[in-house]
């Protein structure tokens, strides 16, 4: 790659060829401010706060748009820059209606943040302010079914409307009206209905656009703990951070606060989908199973503790039955669950093992526009991928193995039908015939391991308690093919445990042990067998992250973004205006 | 040489000037002959010599512009006409469009050649409904005879031209703000480089052109390059209208060279300060470049000479102020306009333009104070260099002048509350600032 060589600051820096001034201060950790240039979205040159002293051009330049060139010397510090660009911060916030105290921005804010150190100390402004919609937080007015839109709170980097234009390709979003009378609208007030909405959020650098997921519920220095892993809501794999509470006793006990993107180059750049970003409330909901269930004989299903329910399977489950028990099993399920699973059909089917495994999940197209470059994929599965590198599924949809098994089921020839269900209620597709088969007596054993509540758990006559994907560290291997890791965030309510554990326990009470006593030696197992599968090629090695406290808690939807909050948290001294008059004193360095 | 006679402008009072009948009877479309018979770059090298400098504000040499267009891009080019006319007391080109329209389709019909474009848009002013049916009325007739449209004059030449009418931006007369106006999209201007010349409309090659620039296309193939470039000063060659307005006894459009001085062209050419009254003030290129005081009167109005006097020649719409005008208020009214002209793309333009306009009001309502004054300045200066376009610097311009040469006016409202000079009667009349907006 062919770099150039310059200077910003006195420090010598290079980068690729091409880069812009603004993107190579922010690689090096240099401080320069900007609102409308964004990585995803480009340059728009018009919010003008990231302006730099370039030596031979005559004006100040917007570091966002002058593309950086061998042996150029830049100076983001100098008193002239310093006194100009605190002269566009002061326009931005001479309307801003500074509610910081009762905005959902507060703490993450780059119009703060980047005020506090580059701003005026005062304004000059005596005027009463623009509003809009009316004032303080009666000015939020609906966005559409998942946002909130706050007009006196926008600084029009149009951030919002480029990401629609021309990530979403469907231009909802649009400025209505001109110069100071500019706000931010939709069509009609209709709002955005798009499933990549959530993404606004992220992009506004203000607290123009919240959503109404995270509205009043909390502010990033009470979510101090966050995990970097993976959504499993279908198979594109969008890498995500999930933010952790730190008082969930204020929030009835919910632990998880948020779901944000995270950057992946390959998977999902900077932004992810709504589906994954608000479907999350199922974790922590009413349906949550936290005891293994057991069917007395009244008819009544009875909470139970883990020995009592696995002696009740083992009693149920005799030797001679084994033969005729088969499988129904989510493309939700890790690559350790799937592959536990197969050993303990081997161990109890022998060698039709394969073919009494019936996978299911869901497919349905999304509403998005042609030109979006950001597409949600139909199968809503994170793990299909597994199961065709496991020899489950070889076709693009689940009706074929499934079809033979409720046929199988709906004859009467199963003696056991075991459910691997991880959830969220209903992905696994439809089951509503093993219902019925369990209720008038064709299937005389329906197993259900999972961590919902749902009819199949409700017709069961064993349930066991698993994991919701947040809970445990487990891997998937999603539609590129692409073996991912996703890590634990909180633990499982009650007694629910780990989803390849339970299928460990339920062989070790059959009598047929699977000999591995952590996730880490399944995955070990996996990569003996399947090594060269490259949908699980590396698993042994595959790395699981941790809630990441203080730190790194402001973990932005991008790498640059994240390089921002790590220098700017940093306590740095506020690049003050009044500081460059002081000669001798260089702005924001120590003396 | 002053020029001998109107070339521009010869027929404009008569009835029927406008007509091709008229235009043909008076040697019209001759020169598109003698250009055709030339090769592209001998039309751009004949533009070059005669010195032709852009007639919408910036005095760019229309030549070398011409010659930016990359010659092996595969894409289509395009001529787009800048008649968008909306700086204020610049009312010159939309006497061309409506009174000599062949001169301008002429002018396309050859820009276009040079530059090997097919198609010339000629993007009008959004209240241009009057301008908008003679060109297309005349520009039918045009096509029907064959100067405009496929195979002109037999020469295999192709050019055609459309009118379109903007919504009515001031800023849409930016040309890369034109440029997406005329794409459909809001007239905002856009990140340059890429220059249009190289990324225009629709990402293909572009030229923009002031009307009056492609009107003084003709002219050079049919008086010849030499004799363009002898008319004027040395590098401010050629015809150029005047609009003179304000305090004069004749407004109007004058068309002269670019020798004239500011003197003549207000007492000469417009007769002078009704009344007998002194001269206070003189803004003369339009109102986006700096006032001037009578000590400048004898600067010659060229792109040059006004430069020299510390302003600029931009439209060359002279707004000439008498000894009766409150400077508060004609700043005011000024900074209205920007204001309500601003994009709003570019922070500093947005906001500071409504604050300055506040600030002017309060003054204006006899509630200002000293530092009011230094925080015009002080706003001005913050969006002055900072802004995407150069609609920033235009709008400070004549505020900071005013301050700059007036600034005892200012004082004067913050000190007493109201006008050093008399009220005109039809503000004395009104409460204090209601005719600041
Ligand atoms: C805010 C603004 C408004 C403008 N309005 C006009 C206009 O109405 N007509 C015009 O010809 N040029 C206008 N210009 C200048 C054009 O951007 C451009 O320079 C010109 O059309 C080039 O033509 P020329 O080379 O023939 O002068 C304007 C520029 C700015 C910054
Ligand atoms: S709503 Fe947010 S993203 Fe959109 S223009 Fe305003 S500040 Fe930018
Ligand atoms: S200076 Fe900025 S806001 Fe003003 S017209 Fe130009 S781009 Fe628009
Ligand atoms: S980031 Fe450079 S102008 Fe907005």
């Amino acid at each position: 790659m062919e770099k150039v060589t310059f200077t910003i600051d006195g420090r010598q820096v290079s980068v690729a060829k091409g880069t812009t001034v603004l993107q190579a201060a922010i690689e090096h950790g240099i401080q320069i401010p900007y609102y409308c240039y964004h990585p995803g979205l480009g340059v728009d040159g018009s919010c003008r706060v990231c302006l730099v002293k370039i030596e031979k051009m005559p004006k100040l330049q917007v570091s966002c748009s002058v593309v950086a060139t061998e042996g150029m010397v830049v100076d983001t510090r100098s008193p002239e820059v310093v006194e100009a660009r605190a002269g566009v911060f002061e326009f931005l916030l001479i309307n801003h209606p500074l509610d910081c105290p009762v905005c959902d921005k507060g703490g993450e804010c780059p119009l703060q943040d980047f005020s506090y150190a580059f701003g005026r100390k005062e304004s000059r402004m005596e005027f009463p302010r623009r509003t809009f919609d009316g004032e303080g937080v009666r000015a939020d007015v609906d966005f559409g079914p998942t946002l909130m839109l706050n007009r006196n709170r926008c600084i029009m980097c149009t951030r919002c409307a480029r990401f629609m234009r021309d990530v979403a390709g469907d231009e909802q979003i649009g400025i209505i009206d001109r110069g100071y009378g500019s706000e931010i609208a939709t069509f009609r007030e209709e709002g955005v209905h798009s499933v990549l909405s959530g993404n606004l959020m992220d992009v506004c650098p203000v607290g123009a656009i919240t959503t109404r997921d995270y509205r009043f519920k909390s502010r990033p220095w009470d979510n101090p703990n966050a995990v970097d892993t993976i959504c499993t809501g279908c198979e594109k794999g969008c890498n995500i951070t999930v933010w952790i509470k730190a008082k969930p006793e204020w929030a009835k006990g919910s632990q998880l606060a948020r779901i944000t993107p995270r950057y992946n180059a390959d998977v999902n750049q900077y932004w992810m989908c709504d589906i994954g970003r608000f479907g999350y409330h199922w974790v922590e909901g009413a349906e949550r199973l936290s005891a293994p269930l057991v069917r007395k004989a009244d008819g009544a299903l009875e909470a139970t503790t883990w020995d009592a329910a696995l002696k009740a399977l083992a009693d149920r489950l005799g030797r001679a039955d084994w033969g005729g028990v088969r499988f129904a099993l989510s493309a939700h399920a890790s690559h350790e669950e799937m592959f536990a699973l197969g050993r303990l059909a081997m161990a109890l089917v022998g060698d039709a093992a394969q073919s009494s495994i019936g996978v299911g999940w869901n497919v349905s197209a999304k509403p998005q526009a042609g030109a979006t470059r950001f597409t949600v994929p139909d199968v809503d599965a994170p793990n299909v991928g597994g199961a065709r590198a496991f020899g489950l599924v070889e076709g693009e949809r689940p009706t074929p193995t499934v079809a033979s098994l409720r046929a199988e089921v709906e004859a009467g020839r199963v003696k056991a039908l075991y459910v691997l269900d991880p959830g969220p209620a209903g992905a696994i597709g439809d089951l509503s015939w093993a219902v019925a088969a369990r209720k008038d007596g064709r299937l005389p054993l329906l197993i259900a391991q999972g961590p919902v509540a749902t009819d199949v758990t409700r017709a069961a006559d064993i349930v066991l308690p698993g994991c919701a994907w947040v809970e445990k560290d487990a891997s998937y291997a999603n539609m590129q093919g692409r073996l991912q890791a996703a890590s634990q965030g909180i633990l499982p309510p009650g007694d629910a445990r780990d989803d390849w554990r339970i299928l460990a326990d339920v062989a070790a009470a059959l009598g047929v042990p699977l000999g591995y006593d952590s996730a880490h030696e399944v995955r070990q197992a996996i990569a003996a067998t399947l090594g060269s599968e490259p949908a699980v090629a590396g698993i042994a090695a595959l790395e699981f992250r941790r809630p990441a406290p203080a730190a790194t808690w402001l973990q932005a939807s991008n790498p640059m973004e994240r390089l921002k909050w790590d220098f700017l948290f940093q306590d740095v001294l506020p690049l003050k205006f009044e500081n460059t008059r002081d000669p001798g004193h260089r702005a924001g360095e120590k003396t | 040489m002053r020029l001998p006679e109107p070339v521009l402008t010869p027929h404009v009072k008569k009835p029927h000037g406008h007509t091709l009948e008229h235009y043909l009877q008076t040697g019209g479309y001759q020169a598109l002959r003698k250009a055709l018979a030339l090769t592209p770059d001998q039309v751009i090298e004949q533009v070059k010599q005669s010195g032709l400098r852009g007639r919408g504000g910036a005095g760019f040499p229309t030549g070398m512009k011409w010659g930016f267009v990359p010659k092996d891009s595969p894409k289509p080019k395009y001529l787009c006409v800048n008649a968008d006319e909306s700086e204020p007391g610049t009312f010159k080109d939309h006497v061309l469009m409506e009174r000599n329209p062949h001169l301008l389709f002429e002018g396309c019909v050859i820009a276009c050649r040079s530059i090997g474009a097919k198609v010339a848009y000629i993007y009008i002013r959004g209240e241009f409904y009057h301008v908008q049916r003679v060109l297309e009325a005349e520009l039918e007739k045009a096509r029907a005879a064959g100067y405009v449209g496929k195979n002109i004059l037999g020469s295999g030449v192709d050019c055609d031209i459309w009118v379109h009418r903007g919504a009515g931006a001031y800023e849409a007369g930016e040309e890369s703000a034109l440029l997406e106006s005329l794409e459909g999209k809001r007239a905002q201007p856009r990140l340059r480089p890429p220059f249009p010349a190289v990324v225009g409309l629709y990402g293909c090659p572009t030229i923009i052109n002031n009307v009056e620039t492609i009107c003084n296309v003709p002219v050079i193939f049919d008086r010849g390059a030499e004799w363009f470039a002898s008319i004027g000063p040395e590098k401010n060659t050629g015809p150029k209208l005047y609009c003179i307005s304000g305090h004069v006894a004749r407004p109007g459009v004058y068309e002269t060279s670019m020798d004239v001085t500011l003197r003549e062209l207000i007492y000469d050419y417009a007769g002078g300060i009704p009344g007998g009254r002194a001269l206070k003030a003189v803004i003369p290129g339009g109102s986006s470049v700096n006032v001037l005081t009578p000590e400048a009167l004898d600067a010659q109005a060229s792109f040059d000479g006004l430069v020299k006097a510390g302003s600029m020649l931009g439209s060359a719409a002279i707004m000439v102020m008498d000894e009766t005008t409150d400077m508060v208020w004609a700043a005011t009214n000024l900074i209205h306009f920007y204001k309500h002209e601003s994009c709003g793309k570019c922070t500093p333009c947005r906001e500071g333009s409504d604050w300055m306009h506040k600030v002017l009001q309060k003054i204006l309502r006899g509630e200002g104070s000293m530092r009011d004054i230094d925080l015009l300045l002080g706003i001005a200066n913050n969006i002055g260099g900072k802004t995407l376009c150069p609609f920033g610097d235009a709008e400070i311009a004549p505020v900071v002048g005013m301050l700059q040469h007036f600034r005892g006016e200012f004082e004067h409202y913050v000190r007493e509350g109201r006008s050093l000079v008399p009220l005109a009667p039809w503000r004395a009349r009104e409460p204090a600032g209601a005719h600041a907006h």
